[in-house]
């Protein structure tokens, strides 16, 4: 049966195609929290304050995205309410994650190359820095990358979702991943020290 | 007049994404050939994302799924009311 039919057999009150609809996003939507929250406790109270949400507006639901789409957006809506009220720093410009600014002097400031950070540490201490770089990110820009890049969804999906143009989506994913990137690069370059010297 | 790396770093997520034009994909490659830290800069991004899906597939733990299940029958009774 097609998503549509789903949706009105749902609407008029058929549970089983109301559970036929969410299966396939359950696990994604708490995928999608953990990675924002950082928290399981967190992702389990967002999974379930998601559907109970979704029942209550089932009938609200008029089509205009896919069910997938408008499930993530009550998602991220209710993950926003998780976010720690820690402040983060803002992100720099997108030039200033050059070693060099100008970049023309190619010869002042050499990049760290990290080349496979496998060869060098353990997965787990990967993951840590990993997990770490993401934490630090401020919210709106960890939404679009791992919303981009873990959700898999297209820049296009990621703009409409967070109520942005596909133009500010696109910058927000650009600095996200450089900041995770500079931020990687300089925990790469301590531990590479560590363990090779 | 050739562009520099700051013009380029713009451009670098569609680059790795696939989603340029071919001709501003050729001049990407031609200065990462030329350019060291452009080079590192366009490895390390490519990376950053592949390390950032490592791991884990994150899976709904097997006690909120039962937790789940019995929830969201009980709010579905209480908007639709209990089918017999």
């Amino acid at each position: 049966m097609d998503e549509r039919a789903l949706v009105r057999q749902a609407q008029s009150g058929d549970f089983s195609a109301f559970t036929q609809l969410i299966d396939a996003h359950k696990g994604k939507i708490y995928g999608l929290a953990r990675k924002l929250t950082g928290s399981e406790q967190d992702a389990e109270d967002i999974v379930q304050d998601t559907l109970l949400k979704a029942i209550d507006k089932i009938d609200q639901f008029r089509g205009e995205s896919s069910f997938g789409t408008w499930l993530y957006s009550i998602a991220l809506n209710e993950s926003r309410r998780h976010f720690s009220k820690r402040q983060r720093a803002e992100l720099q410009e997108i030039e200033e994650y050059l070693p060099n600014k100008g970049g023309h002097d190619h010869t002042t400031a050499q990049m760290f190359d990290w080349r496979d950070p496998h060869q060098v540490l353990e997965d787990a201490e990967i993951r840590r820095l990993v997990d770490e770089a993401l934490e630090e990110l401020p919210d709106k820009y960890r939404e679009a990358f791992i919303l981009r890049y873990l959700q898999e969804m297209s820049v296009k999906e990621v703009a409409e979702l967070t109520k942005q143009s596909v133009a500010s989506a696109k910058s927000r994913i650009l600095r996200a991943r450089l900041a995770i990137r500079d931020r990687l690069s300089k925990s790469f370059e301590v531990e590479y020290d560590k363990r090779l010297s | 007049m050739t562009r520099g790396c700051p013009e380029y770093i713009s451009d670098l997520n569609d680059y790795l994404d696939g989603a340029i034009d071919s001709s501003l994909c050729a001049e990407i490659e031609a200065h990462i050939g030329k350019c060291d830290n452009c080079r590192i800069m366009v490895d390390t991004m490519k990376q950053t994302v592949k390390l950032c899906r490592e791991g884990k597939p994150e899976e709904l733990p097997e006690a909120l799924t039962s937790k789940l299940n019995n929830l969201l029958k009980a709010r579905w009774e209480q908007k639709f009311g209990k089918k017999e």
